[in-house]
């Protein structure tokens, strides 16, 4: 069972501190993007590292539609990896959308959590009328054409390494090195689920302490977001970075660990 | 000649766009071709525009989620296709490439990106995903056509079969039909034609105790007919019997009832009958024919017994492959198969010269049998006795 929970969402553990934080990245990309921040905590943190199933390493073969059609689905697995490692009073670090699945995993099971950090958070992405996420569904439509038209050439390419064909393994090679690659037909379906969702109304459900991280220049999480997150949730402190960008852990790491730090302590 | 090459002017005349940002976005630099490209003036774009600046907002959204991450992590990125927005608002597709530029010490100083006009590659490309599309659409249409053509196939198919049933069922019937007019027509010349003897022979005597005898014997002969032709007609009854109706049935019953029928002749005959059903005790027959196939096979082997010993009838149920068989011994006369093998189970047909012959029974007890599925074979030897096997039913 833990065997194949490792697999399906490619757990790495770092670190040999004796606190557990359990970082989750967003939408497009996958472990990779907390390469830069771990140096400086794996002294003090015991930390978990997955790829969201459908994305980086994780078994793309447990991408179930139904299961990840809300994102349920991903805190359903973090409770399970949780259980599975035998995890507790971990620090939970959701980066954008990663941020609202650790808000519905700390709401579903609030005992697993000591705090919860929230890097760049976005609860809805869609304008409504006494709401601003910053786009319109002819936003999203758009996003779904710019991820169609930079997966041309990666279909023909990379499928054969994506379905585990192993005669090529200079392909295999490519894509390991390659970063942000996943199957496009999940990235599109991840991407609706994303963009699309609506989490407004889960905030107040929240009980963990909780901190928000904002970059003061981000197109697809303005301050505005990070403000009404903030005004949402009950115990929670936000901190705007003097950075730019909707990744501060990889455009300013070092910001981004002080603010982290700075807030456990 | 001389090849001095001035790198300032080949930059800027360079045939591809160019331009140069710091890490949050801000352009500080570009070639001629990119501000030909975006319609902008030196002035407008350095230190003023974003790289963000040109994309929509669903590309910030691939541009901030994909495009930088990326970049971050491996330090360049190649053929990321984007839609630049001019400085009059319309749009171009370009392929950009991009590279980070660090210090000594890894620190991200700049990023260097050169664009691509891809407008006419994208038309093709569009020209290319919709013949893809349509090629899609029609693969798709025809995994339908050919969906139904299959379920259509599979249908003909279980018609075929069904008509192949029927057919087999015509045919046997037309086999039955053709034997049974043979046998008929062949079956009734005979005592016609002697009837018909007979006649002349009356008309032509004179003499009243001769009138009198011929008479006596066209009763004689117009008797036998009768009995026939009621034969002919119980059979045509089976034949004819399309749906006939399955009775739960135990052997045991059925054979006393037989048992009772015949105690005058078992008696008279000192037959010793014996009977064991136990290896398939019941099935689901029509019951009159279960007890027509008993009654004539049992008074059958009573009237053919030996006179030199004394007769053993047994009668015992056997499974089979999946078959439920009725098997019916004795030690009677036996018949020669050499001789009368194919016409055994004919109509009117007699093996024996015995006063009590008639020679119906068998061709019923066939008619019978095979008009619920089942079929009967005969094992025998001359002074030794015969056994008949009887499948009954295949379905259990």
């Amino acid at each position: 069972m833990l065997k194949k929970i490792i697999a399906r969402n490619n757990i790495t553990m770092h670190g040999t501190g004796s606190k557990s934080m359990f970082l989750v990245h967003g939408y497009g990309c996958d472990q990779n993007m907390w390469r830069f921040i771990i140096p400086q905590l794996k002294d003090e943190y015991k930390i978990i590292l997955i790829d969201l199933v459908g994305s980086g390493k994780s078994d793309e073969n447990s991408y179930d539609l139904d299961k990840y059609s809300s994102l349920d689905g991903y805190a359903d697995d973090i409770i399970e990896i949780c259980d599975a490692l035998n995890l507790e009073d971990i620090c939970l670090v959701g980066h954008s959308v990663s941020a609202m699945i650790g808000l519905l995993t700390a709401i579903k099971r609030p005992s697993l959590f000591k705090k919860l950090i929230m890097i760049c958070p976005s609860p809805r992405y869609i304008n409504s009328e006494d709401y601003f996420g910053g786009f319109s569904q002819n936003d999203i439509d758009n996003l779904m054409e710019t991820l169609d038209s930079n997966y041309l050439g990666w279909s023909s390419a990379m499928a054969p390494v994506i379905m585990g064909n192993a005669d090529r393994p200079e392909l295999a090679a490519e894509l390991e090195e390659s970063f942000c690659q996943n199957n496009p037909e999940i990235a599109r379906h991840f991407a609706k689920v994303t963009f699309l969702g609506d989490n407004r109304s889960d905030l107040k459900k929240l009980t963990t302490d909780t901190l928000i991280i904002q970059s003061n220049t981000d197109a697809i999480a303005s301050i505005k977001v990070g403000q009404f997150v903030h005004d949402n949730i009950a115990d929670s402190k936000l901190v705007v970075l003097e950075t730019t960008g909707h990744c501060p852990h990889l455009s300013d790491p070092n910001q981004t660990v002080e603010a982290m730090k700075q807030y456990l302590t | 000649m001389n090849f001095n090459t001035d790198y300032k002017e080949l930059y800027n005349n360079f045939p591809s766009g160019y331009f140069c940002s710091l890490p949050n976005g801000t352009i500080v630099d570009s070639n001629k071709k990119f501000l030909n490209l975006t319609g902008y003036t030196r002035e407008e774009l350095i230190g003023e525009k974003k790289f963000t600046d040109f994309l929509s907002l669903g590309e910030k959204i691939y541009f901030e989620n994909i495009y930088s991450v990326a970049l971050k992590l491996s330090g360049t990125i190649e053929e990321i296709n984007f839609n630049f927005i001019k400085k009059d608002g319309t749009k171009f597709p370009v392929l950009i490439n991009s590279v980070e530029i660090k210090d000594k010490e890894g620190l991200h100083l700049f990023t260097q990106s050169s664009v691509f006009n891809i407008s006419q590659r994208k038309k093709y490309e569009q020209e290319l995903l919709t013949a893809k599309k349509k090629a899609n659409d029609l693969s798709n249409e025809l995994i339908d056509v050919n969906k139904e053509l299959l379920s259509r196939a599979e249908l003909i198919l279980k018609q075929k079969l069904q008509l192949e049933e029927v057919n087999q069922h015509l045919e046997n019937k037309n086999r039955q039909l053709t034997s049974f007019a043979h046998i008929a027509s062949h079956d009734l010349r005979a005592p016609v034609g002697n009837l018909l003897l007979l006649k002349n022979f009356y008309k032509e005597s004179t003499d009243l105790e001769d009138k009198a005898m011929l008479f006596s014997k066209v009763e004689t002969v117009i008797d036998n007919l009768n009995g026939t032709l009621n034969e002919l007609i119980e059979t045509v009854k089976i034949q004819g019997n399309k749906d006939i109706t399955h009775d739960p049935i135990i052997f045991d019953f059925v054979f006393d009832k037989t048992l009772v029928i015949l105690e005058t002749q078992i008696l008279d005959s000192k037959a010793v009958v014996t009977s064991n059903f136990s290896e398939a005790p019941n099935i689901e027959y029509p019951k009159l024919y279960m007890e027509s196939i008993m009654l004539n096979l049992l008074s059958n082997s009573i009237r053919y017994r030996s006179p030199n010993r004394i007769a053993e009838i047994h009668f015992c149920t056997a499974v089979n492959n999946n078959e439920i068989m009725l098997i019916a011994k004795d030690n009677g006369l036996g018949i020669d198969l050499q001789k009368h093998g194919p016409k055994l189970f004919g109509l009117n047909n007699t093996f024996h010269r015995h006063p009590d012959s008639k020679g119906v029974g068998l061709f019923m007890t066939k008619t019978q049998i095979e008009a619920v599925g089942g079929s009967i074979t005969v094992e025998s030897e001359v002074d030794k006795g015969s056994t008949f096997k009887i499948i009954l039913k295949k379905n259990i």
